[in-house]
């Protein structure tokens, strides 16, 4: 175990993580050329984007220039605050962290986030400055950056370049000597985390674990600590990146077990695995609850494919175990289910990935997050979904939750993202400077107007430079106003949204007018209305369908008439009947990016 | 009931709006491929036909000559011009078999027999439509399209609307007692004033038959492709159409097809019989077919036609009978005054392919978009202009 060294990746998003992991993995001669960039970010939807969103495990055979050969382990980590529950969880799997500033960057505020996480989970740090190849490097800056923000000696920071490699050899070496080993006794009973996990259609459910205690191997019986459930290992194995059996797995290793677990739902990520002939040996205290901001309704485009969509959801939070769900039934869509998501970009990612591996066709109804709702019998409810919501005569008063929001800015930026800020109701709570060129900006922020579109405009205003990060803090009350939106006299609970009385106007003008557009004329006038209560606050009218005729000179080509009418009533099956109407499901897709 | 469909593939020059097969500059080609024609034609010898039609494409560029050997060499092959009487449902009541004699295409009042060729207003030549008269053809279709200059231009058309008065009157003189015109709604700049003196002008010519067609932009053709301003909305085609139908019906024209109008006993046979899911023969290439209840087209392809016309066959579909019916039941709502006949449908094609067809329409003609009288349903006039929606509906297979 002296020679075990399990280490992960950490930085603020784009700073070079994943760069740095290929290097690594051909200097080990893992991999022979990582001709494609960031080999590790190996689902469709990280390749699209360049960015990372689940945590990787890979096994590294490193000879040290001291002579001797050393397993290291290593999980390249997501950068996006979104993903942050992966970070949390892979670091529960190492006992040492690389720690990654961009040189032409800084310090931002995941490298803060990200460290502050590493240090609470009793981490070793080492702090290392990326992208030194790049003519605008600021090493100096991120020397004393790292500092001033973590208190971590900026002077012991090595440099390397993920680009060109250079420093990289010098790291593993550091990784070596500064990352303590891993505890635990090979002859103690197994005791083992399951810190992710992913279901196989033909092995089932596949844990990624860290052994703490023991060793495993195919044959041995285990047992899920927090069901009591016993299984027979099949495989056991490490990454390489790819799924590698091996014949046992032991204390301090990184790895995963396959027990042909069949049944989705009978093991959690954050469970513990133990051996059934020591089923006393305790628990390891397995992850905080994720702590989801934002929530939609998603429901299958054909009524009948909701039992898929079951299945589909419990095989996908195995891979992510940062979503909740539970059931809930709309007027408009039918039976769904209710999700809750890290935040934006996180809802996106999953709605994709549901739609890419299990084939879902889904609609998603407009994002919200949770309000307080006081009633005036004195009783309060925590409410998800603005359907929800109680009849305003019975609303006593309404919170809103509140997120601590800290951006990192240069100073010739403060003043936009200031004005930016105002307009989204935040309140400035403090301003600090970490060096001499950037500002810190601490604010009360509502969770609701950080999810409708804050961090583009964030980015945009600051030409890209400044970051954020925040988190939870409690609630607030605010002056809110349900808003149902009426198709011809219908109303249709998927698009009912909650906003602040002052804006609320505008926003169903904006909602309303875009609806107005994406429903297909049809044989009736449909009225589109928005109203609060009975009062009516926008409205706009979709005139009649009056054409639609084949009324053309054709010699006879019937099929290619018949042909056309077929596409149109398989075009119309896509669609959802609201009363007599029938809508696009864009009609609900689109919604979801609505801003202002 | 068989019609047979010959496609002439020429055109001086492609109109600005025109997604039709068909190739300008090729006609120094017309001489071989009326000789292709042919050689496709006898693969299907022994056929016989009820009506036949040449359309194009711009059949007038034919000259005398070719016209006059293609109908001779197509009368030694088929059966065409057979006298009988119709009734409505398109069955071939009585079928007193005459051949081979050109007589046999000039019509009475009461016999069905139609032989209709298209023409072009510049192309209409006196000689050609003489020899048009002697190969038997006894009706005629003249592209008129409108008759204000300007309008005619907009979408490259290259006649005058002087040119196509003096078609008519030509067809007339030379003995054509069968005309129909061709009009577009929707030509940039139309108003009501421009299209109700194209129409009144037309009629006052004494025309038997008018189809009124709706211009729409097609995929790739230089109208859709460079669209002009003063492109009629499609509120305005279908203002502008409803003001046409109310005004030929009140001059006795009879809308007996989405896009038809008929004086009394003038509807065209030959169409007609596509929409009552009749039989027929298309040579040439593009040209459809659909024969024992099968349909399938020729490649639009005229240099691999003339290298071996009988191989060009494509696109074959064969439907079931639940998707045939269907397709039966939507082609006869088109027909807004003979309707769908629901017992003659299932009679047809059996109880439980109708089924859910013969639901829709009770439920339509609840819904008012359909009327019924007795077993038969009807499109009702209100709803001409939006029939897709219907029609996609009767389509939608659950
Ligand atoms: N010039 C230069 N570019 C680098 C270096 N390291 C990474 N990059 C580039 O920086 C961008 C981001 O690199 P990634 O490795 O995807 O960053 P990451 O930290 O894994 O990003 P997330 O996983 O999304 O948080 C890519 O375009 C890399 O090519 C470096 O040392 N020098
Ligand atoms: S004359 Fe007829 S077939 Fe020829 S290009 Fe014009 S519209 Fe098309
Ligand atoms: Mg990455």
């Amino acid at each position: 175990m002296e020679n075990i060294r399990n280490f992960c990746i950490i930085a603020h998003i784009d700073h070079g993580k994943s760069t740095l992991a290929d290097r690594m993995l051909e200097l080990t001669g893992v991999l022979h050329t990582t001709e494609n960039a960031q080999v590790l970010d190996s689902m469709d939807l990280e390749r699209e984007r360049g960015i990372t969103i689940k945590a990787k495990s890979v096994r590294m055979p490193f000879k040290s220039q001291d002579g001797k050969d050393y397993i290291l382990n290593l999980i390249d980590t997501p950068g996006h605050v979104d993903f942050n529950y992966e970070v949390s969880r892979s670091l529960k799997a190492c006992e040492g962290a690389i720690l990654l500033v961009d040189a032409s960057q800084g310090v931002e505020a995941q490298t803060i986030a990200n460290a502050y996480l590493a240090i609470d989970a009793g981490l070793e740090i080492i702090p290392v400055i990326n992208k030194i190849d790049l003519p605008n490097a600021m090493i100096d800056e991120c020397r004393q950056q790292l500092q001033d923000s973590l208190g971590i000696p900026g002077n012991t920071a090595l440099l390397v370049s993920a680009k060109d490699g250079k420093g990289v050899n010098d790291l593993l070496e550091a990784v070596v000597t500064l990352v303590p080993p891993p505890k635990g006794d090979v002859n103690e009973p197994l005791k083992c985390l399951i810190f992710d996990s992913f279901y196989d259609t033909y092995r089932g459910v596949i844990p990624h674990i860290r052994v703490f205690s023991g060793s495993l191997k195919h044959g041995d019986k285990i047992m899920i600590k927090s069901t009591g459930q016993v299984h027979e290992v099949d495989e056991v194995g490490y990454f390489t990146p790819a799924l590698t059996p091996t014949e046992k797995i032991q204390a301090g290793e990184v790895g995963y077990v396959g027990a042909i677990i069949k049944k989705v739902g009978s093991i959690h990520v954050g469970d513990t695995i133990v051996s059934p002939d020591f089923p006393a040996t305790p628990a390891i205290p397995g992850f905080r609850h994720s702590q989801p901001m934002v929530f939609c309704g998603i429901y299958p485009i054909s009524t009948n494919d909701y039992v898929k969509l079951t299945a589909a959801l419990e095989k996908f939070q195995l891979n992510d175990s940062s979503i909740v769900y539970e059931k809930e039934s709309s007027a408009a869509l039918g039976w769904g289910y209710r999700l809750g998501f890290m935040g934006m970009l996180h809802m996106e990612i999953t709605l994709e990935r549901l739609k890419r591996e299990y084939g879902q066709e889904l609609i998603a109804t407009m994002p919200s997050v949770i309000y307080k709702v006081y009633t005036t019998d004195g009783q309060f409810s925590l409410i998800d979904n603005p359907s929800k919501f109680p009849d305003p005569s019975r609303i006593d008063r309404i919170e809103e939750p509140v997120v601590k929001l800290q951006v990192i800015v240069p100073n010739e930026f403060v003043g936009p993202v200031m004005e930016l800020s105002d307009a989204k109701r935040a309140k400035l709570v403090a301003m600090d400077h970490p060096d001499r060129k950037r500002a810190l900006l601490t604010y009360d922020f509502p969770l609701a107007e950080m999810i409708t579109g804050y961090y583009d405009k964030l980015k945009s205003v600051s030409r890209g430079y400044a970051s954020m990060d925040y988190e939870f803090t409690g609630y607030q009350a605010g002056d809110f106003v349900k808003v149902d939106i009426l198709v011809k006299e219908n109303q249709v609970d998927a698009l009912s949204f909650i906003s602040v009385r002052q804006s609320a106007q505008p926003k169903a003008k904006g909602l309303i007018h875009k609806l107005r557009k994406l429903i297909p004329r049809q044989m009736f006038e449909i009225p589109l209305q928005a109203a609060i209560g009975a009062k009516v606050i926008a409205r706009e009218d979709i005139v009649a369908l009056r054409k639609d005729v084949l009324a053309k000179c054709y010699g006879g080509d019937i099929s290619r008439k018949r042909k056309l009418l077929e596409k149109q009533a398989e075009g119309k099956k896509k669609m959802k009947m609201v009363g007599a109407v029938v809508v696009p499901q864009e009609a609900f897709l689109l919604l979801l990016k609505m801003e202002e | 009931m068989r019609g047979l469909y010959v496609h002439i593939p020429f055109c001086v020059k492609k109109c600005a709006y025109c997604d039709f097969y068909s190739l300008p500059d090729r006609q120094s080609a017309m001489q071989s491929y009326v000789q292709a024609l042919l050689i496709e034609a006898e693969k299907y010898q022994g056929l016989d036909f009820e009506t036949l039609y040449f359309g194009g494409g711009t059949p007038s560029l034919l000259g005398a000559e070719n016209l006059r050997v293609l109908s001779d060499g197509l009368r030694k092959l088929f059966r065409v011009g057979v006298t009988l009487s119709l009734d409505t449902n398109g069955t071939n009541v009585s079928g007193n078999l005459q051949r081979d004699s050109s007589l046999d295409f000039h019509r009475s009042q009461n016999d069905k027999t139609e032989a209709t060729i298209e023409v072009n207003p510049e192309s209409a030549a006196p000689d050609f439509l003489k020899a048009a008269l002697e190969c038997g053809f006894n009706r005629i279709s003249i592209g008129v399209q409108s008759l204000n200059d300007a309008e005619l231009k907009a979408v490259g058309r290259i006649h005058t609307a002087t040119q196509a008065i003096d078609a008519v009157k030509q067809a007339q003189a030379a003995g054509f007692q069968n005309i129909s015109c061709d009009l577009i709604i929707g030509l940039p700049g139309q108003t009501w004033r421009s299209l109700k003196s194209s129409i009144s002008k037309l009629l006052a010519l004494k025309i038997q038959h008018i189809s009124v067609y709706c211009l729409s932009l097609e995929n790739e053709t230089p109208l859709a492709d460079d669209p002009p301003e003063n492109l009629p909305s499609d509120d305005k085609q279908v203002e502008l159409f409803e003001k046409a139908a109310a005004l030929l019906k009140s001059l006795g024209f009879g809308h007996y097809e989405i896009s038809n109008f008929a004086l009394p006993d003038y509807e065209c046979q030959h169409n007609l019989n596509y929409w009552r899911e009749g039989e027929y023969l298309g040579l040439g290439p593009a040209a459809a077919s659909h024969l024992e209840t099968i349909r399938f087209k020729n490649k639009p392809d005229l240099d691999v036609y003339l290298k071996r016309p009988t191989a060009q066959t494509t696109e074959v579909e064969q439907l079931d009978r639940e998707d045939k019916a269907r397709e039966e039941t939507i082609l006869r709502l088109r027909l807004l005054q003979e309707g769908i006949n629901l017992s003659q449908l299932r009679q047809k094609y059996g109880m439980l392919p109708t089924q859910e067809i013969v639901d829709n329409l009770a439920a339509m003609a609840a819904s008012g978009e359909l009327t019924r009288e007795g077993v038969t349903y009807r499109l009702h006039p209100a709803y001409i202009m939006t029939s897709n929606q219907i029609f996609a509906r009767i389509m939608a297979r659950d």
